[in-house]
This record gives structure tokens, C-alpha cells and sequence, in this order.
């Protein structure tokens, strides 16, 4: 039974961090124009808070959270990742934002810890 | 002996690293100029061909390759990263390259198995 259990809670789940995700970038960016000044601050509180909201899901995963912050100016951006791990047990999101000056997109990478 | 050596061969070096990143971004976009239509292809192709050298390393980690590649318009652009991990085994190396039509930023991390 318990083993049934943890097998549950191991795993990553796309859906749970994309929430997590959307949360934290409605609280900190959410009803904001792009400040130059400003955005340093910004970037660094996303990553930190959704670290940390994902952490205490306590589930046995490393994780990576990566968050760019663009002006809307009219310039293309093209962003790609790629990834070389174990496809069963370790996954990736990424959640696309924006708001009318800015763009966000954050991944998030969830490595298993191999016990 | 046997541990010292091994260490050294399972450490995230991060020089290594970064200049097996600069030649695939040289390789790839060197002297190109920014193209809406063949972006999509560059940002493919530098993170697969980052991937496909780090592994060729055979060290016992994993890897993710990210590659932001921005038109130089005078937009801001900011990026952070944070990573819950081992300290002690796994690492990060972030290259920002340019030229005079784009920016491209590659992080890659590497988590112990």
C-alpha cells in the first residue's frame, strides 16, 4: 500500500507546476508595465518563489526554474531546450505570459533524484 | 587514486563546458544575420548539437540545454535561473554570444545521476 502510494507522488507533474508557475507570475508581474529598472528584481523573485512553492510539494525531484522577461518592442525571440535524461522519470514546463508591455516565459525541469 | 581520478572525470567543468557551447553557437549562427524564418532551425540546431557533445563527454550526468536567440531591436531582455540541487556535484554555465543582428544566451546544467 504505501509503496503504491509514493509511486503516485513521485513523479512530475506538468500540469501542478504550470499553476504553480501561473501564480507566482500573476503575483509579482501581474498588473505591471515594463520597468527597466525594475525587471532585475522581478526575474530574480519569480524563480525564487516558484522554486519554493514547488519544493514544498516534497516530492524527490531536483529542480531547475529559468524565466525571461522581455519589453514588447517589436523584436523576434526564439527560445529552444533540449534535454538528455531518463524520459521516464523526469520532465519539463513551460508556461508562456504576457501582459501589455511585456512577455515572460518561465521552464521549469524536474530531475529525479536516483535513490 | 582510483577516487581522485574519478572525481575529477564526474565534476560539472564549467570552462569545458562553456567553450564546447561557443563553438556550436560559432558553428551554427556565426555569420549569419537575424531571420524570422530560419530562427526556429538555429535555436534546434545549437541546442542539439550542445547535447550531442556533452554527452559524447561520457560523464554520468544529465543534462538540459536551453537557447534564447533575440533580434537586436532595443528591447530589454532579462533572464534568471534558479536550481534546487546538489551543490556539490551539479553545476551551470550560462554564454551569451552576439553579433552586430542578435543576441543568443545558452545556459546548460548538469545534474549528477
Amino acid at each position: 500500500m504505501e509503496e503504491y502510494h509514493s509511486g503516485e507522488e513521485v513523479s512530475f507533474s506538468a500540469d501542478e507546476a504550470s499553476n504553480v508557475v501561473k501564480e507566482c507570475i500573476e503575483g509579482i508581474i501581474g498588473g505591471v508595465d515594463y520597468s527597466q529598472n525594475k525587471v532585475n528584481q522581478w526575474t530574480a523573485n519569480i524563480v525564487e518563489h516558484t522554486l519554493t512553492q514547488l519544493v514544498k510539494q516534497g516530492k524527490p525531484l531536483k529542480y531547475i526554474v529559468n524565466c525571461a522577461v522581455m519589453q514588447k518592442s517589436g523584436a523576434g525571440l526564439h527560445t529552444a531546450n533540449s534535454c538528455y535524461w531518463d524520459t521516464t522519470t523526469d520532465g519539463s514546463c513551460t508556461v508562456r505570459w504576457e501582459n501589455r508591455t511585456m512577455y515572460c516565459v518561465v521552464s521549469v525541469f524536474a530531475v529525479a533524484i536516483a535513490l | 587514486m582510483d577516487d581522485f581520478h574519478s572525481a575529477e572525470e564526474t565534476a560539472f567543468v564549467v570552462d569545458e563546458v562553456s567553450s564546447i557551447v561557443k563553438e556550436s553557437v560559432e558553428g551554427v549562427i556565426g555569420g549569419n544575420v537575424y531571420q524570422h524564418n530560419r530562427v526556429n532551425q538555429w535555436t534546434s540546431n545549437v541546442v542539439e548539437h550542445c547535447l550531442s557533445q556533452l554527452s559524447k563527454l561520457g560523464k554520468p550526468f544529465k543534462y538540459i540545454v536551453t537557447c534564447i536567440i533575440m533580434q537586436k531591436n532595443g528591447a530589454g531582455l532579462q533572464s534568471a535561473s534558479s536550481c534546487f540541487w546538489d551543490n556539490t556535484t551539479d553545476g551551470s554555465c550560462t554564454v551569451r554570444w552576439e553579433n552586430k543582428s542578435m543576441y543568443c544566451i545558452i545556459s546548460v546544467f548538469g545534474l549528477a545521476i
